[in-house]
């Protein structure tokens, strides 16, 4: 059990090493690099724990990328920088990219090598349930991560409003 | 000015929202009201003084899309600044170029780290050291070339193929030539470092925000992205003969 741990908290910091290569590729500022690297860590410790814990791969992935998106909202009050600028870079190492890969595998041996029936209609089968995998994790991660960001942009406005009245008054 | 602004956040990776919010929150604090036409490639604005006796319009063309967040996040705070300190149009405007001449990380800092992060997909993915190494080497190279092709000024897109290209040959080789057992993590990660994450994220922001036309826009983008990294791993997995 401890050794299991261990194996996940490993996995944790390459989850943070994934978030911090994207954060410096989109020229992120440096105070928000260390964030960004617990964040990216954070998720994707989640989503493990629940996949450990038996939870579809689709819903834990939401539920981290959601983790993601509400951590991000109070980091951007603290270093000043828009939520995106932490949640972006956080989410991306959770993204499918082995069922992306064997989608197109199987979309490759559909188009070509694949002539017996038999094999057709199980390399259709593969290749659809990865893709569809594919689809649905990348639109957890997409919601996931917007809800908090829509939340948090409508708090912001209030902010704005009650200055300016503040000013008027 | 305001142009410049609204101009900037597009073509750097804000979403629709932020940019009228941020554009309507300097205007205000300026003591003025303005309407914006906001699309992917332009951007119109119609200012109005207060009392509404005067007033101007604007048409401005948005530059070609990138990700810049340094950019994104100091026009957010720069116009905090002007609320809470009242600046003035010519204290904005050099804070506006200072904010564009920002330096960006140095290239093999940039190289090394999304390398870096490469490799930890794979491992991520369960590749063993060897296939890290693998991708570490295949997403070095492959940013590497991506750079070099929109330093000449090749079509993005093209670009994009290039680098999947290059990365899926360097990660494909080694099993050709019989040094790895397996080849599927190193293949699968080395190209995810072009994923298009910020417009597809950005997308749905967008059409959850209710600007429909613009998320479309950016998911067609993201679209296009997809089928340039399969096109380019495509043609490497063939000569590979994987």
């Amino acid at each position: 059990m401890s050794l299991e741990i261990l194996l996940l908290l490993e996995k944790g910091i390459w989850f943070g090493f994934a978030a911090l290569g994207f954060a410096v590729l989109f020229n992120v500022p440096q105070r928000a690099l260390i964030i960004i690297w617990l964040m990216g860590a954070t998720g994707g410790l989640t989503k493990l724990l629940l996949m450990h814990m038996n939870t579809d791969i689709v819903l834990a992935t939401f539920a981290g990328a959601t983790l993601v998106g509400i951590l991000s909202v109070s980091a951007a009050h603290n270093k000043h920088a828009p939520p995106l600028v932490f949640s972006i870079p956080a989410v991306i190492p959770m993204i499918p990219g082995a069922f992306a890969y064997r989608m197109m595998l199987g979309l490759i041996k559909l188009s070509g090598t694949a002539t017996t029936s038999e094999t057709y209609s199980q390399t259709l089968g593969e290749t659809a349930s990865n893709g569809l995998k594919t689809l649905f994790i990348l639109m957890a991660l997409a919601v996931g991560v917007a809800i908090p960001m829509l939340i948090s942009r409508k708090e912001t406005i209030k902010k704005i409003r009650h200055k300016s009245d503040a000013d008027g008054g | 000015m305001l142009l410049d602004i609204g101009t900037l956040l597009m073509s750097n990776g804000a979403s629709t929202g932020r940019v009228r919010t941020t554009v309507n929150r300097i205007a205000e604090a300026l003591g003025y009201e303005v309407e914006l036409l906001i699309t992917s490639r332009s951007l119109m604005l119609t200012v109005t003084e207060e009392n509404g006796s005067d007033y101007t319009s604007s048409v401005r063309r948005t530059p070609p899309h990138g990700v810049n967040f340094k950019l994104v996040s100091g026009i957010s705070r720069l116009s905090w600044r002007v609320i809470e300190e009242n600046l003035t149009v010519e204290q904005i405007n050099e804070d506006i170029i200072r904010l564009t001449s920002l330096p960006h990380y140095p290239r093999l800092v940039v190289l090394l780290l999304v390398a870096l992060a490469g490799a930890s997909f794979c491992r991520l993915f369960g590749g063993d050291a060897i296939e890290m190494i693998i991708a570490f080497i295949a997403t070095f190279s492959g940013l590497f070339i991506r750079q070099e092709a929109i330093k000449m000024r090749f079509n993005p897109y093209l670009a994009i193929v290039f680098a999947s290209f290059t990365a899926t040959l360097l990660s494909g080789l080694p099993f050709k030539l019989g040094l790895s057992g397996t080849s599927e993590h190193a293949l699968a990660t080395s190209v995810l470092f072009l994923i298009p994450g910020v417009p597809l994220i950005n997308a749905l922001t967008d059409l959850i925000d209710g600007n429909t036309l613009n998320g479309i826009v950016r998911g067609v983008n993201g679209l296009i992205i997809s089928f340039a990294i399969a096109l380019g791993l495509m043609v490497a997995m063939k000569i590979c003969g994987i």
